[in-house]
């Protein structure tokens, strides 16, 4: 694809947007995104007085807004580069796991739930943890990157068998 | 507040819309171990992040955030998500990328991570034992004594070895297609 950002530079553009977003002036705090999804399903389930609710809100808080900026740009930036598509399978599934759309879904739903079960287990996700936590040489980070990405590669090896 | 907070998730996402860093062919394409992207952007990301904030630390500019190293929780947590990540090809932050772009399936991710949080608030006040023990906020910095100085200095090294990473990554993964 034309004009796509190299992973070197997308990852020396993520370091430098989170020495932004770190320093006291700014936000005075790391980039996170998990706690958004706690947060917004407690206030519609109208659980704001559960321990866990009181326990995120202000993280939970920030992350929705941050959340909501870069939904944004994903709607901008794929209308302007011309990459907007409603589509609920990609190539990529569609080569291991077949056209199925509804079974797409289901394996979404199921994934979703999982994938932010598990990141509020450990209190961060790639974001929280293995971004912000791993630049900062913090031994949760480090510890719930490398098994994170172990599980996911078996996981993956697995789940994909051709 | 609100707008600041905007603009820097505007930029997040732009950053990995413009890398196609947030997309199921590419994060999806890592869990099948036909596309290393994910893998390179994240050490290159870290390597050279480790060193910035070392450094904005060092000059009073910012101040550490670490995690608490809550050992069940950062285990389990992590083998779960692990889970939860290469079946869905997506993680929470590129979800609302995707979406952004009209992934239909990244949608119903973010459903299902509402479910999964709506859970895990329920059961919060049963699972917190099993989070533990809790080792404290520890890094590489504060176990060699938390001098800002050897701080940045092992975050040089270590982020070096990171970004040198990244590059090995690259050059397996072109090694690899011509093959």
């Amino acid at each position: 694809m034309k004009n796509r950002l190299s992973w070197f530079w997308a990852g020396v553009l993520l370091a430098v947007l989170n020495f932004i977003v770190f320093l006291s002036a700014i936000t005075n705090r790391p980039i996170g995104a998990s706690t958004t999804y706690p947060y917004l399903a407690d206030i519609l389930a109208n659980l704001k007085n559960s321990a866990y609710f009181l326990k995120i809100k202000i993280p939970g808080h920030w992350e929705l807004i941050f959340l909501f900026g870069a939904f944004l740009a994903g709607l901008v930036a794929s209308l302007i580069f011309k990459n907007f598509k409603i589509t609920s399978i990609h190539e990529r599934w569609k080569k291991r796991k077949g056209s199925s759309s509804l079974r797409r879904l289901i394996w979404a739903f199921v994934g979703g739930a999982i994938l932010v079960f598990g990141a509020r287990m450990a209190g961060g996700c790639t974001s929280g943890h293995i971004l912000s936590g791993g630049m900062q040489l913090a031994i949760s980070s480090l510890v719930f990157g490398i098994i994170a990405i172990v599980s996911f590669l078996v996981t993956g090896k697995l789940f994909y068998r051709k | 507040m609100f707008i600041t907070i905007l603009i820097l998730g505007f930029l997040f996402g732009l950053i990995l819309q413009r890398s196609r860093l947030n997309t199921f062919n590419t994060i999806g394409g890592f869990a099948m171990l036909e596309d290393l992207t994910v893998a390179k952007a994240l050490l290159t990301a870290i390597g050279i992040g480790a060193i910035l904030i070392s450094l904005e630390v060092w000059f009073g500019w910012a101040s550490f955030h670490i995690k608490p190293f809550i050992v069940g929780g950062v285990v389990i947590g992590g083998i779960v998500f692990g889970v939860g990540m290469a079946i869905l090809g997506y993680c929470p932050g590129t979800l609302a990328i995707s979406v952004g772009e009209g992934a239909i399936d990244a949608f119903v991710g973010i459903l299902g991570g509402l479910f999964g949080g709506l859970v895990f608030t329920l059961i919060y006040p049963q699972i917190k034992p099993i989070l533990g023990p809790d080792g404290g906020k520890i890094s590489i910095g504060t176990l060699l004594g938390g001098n800002p100085v050897v701080s940045f200095i092992a975050a040089v090294v270590l982020g070096g070895i990171f970004v040198w990473f990244a590059f090995y990554l690259d050059k397996y993964e072109r090694n690899q297609l011509k093959k």
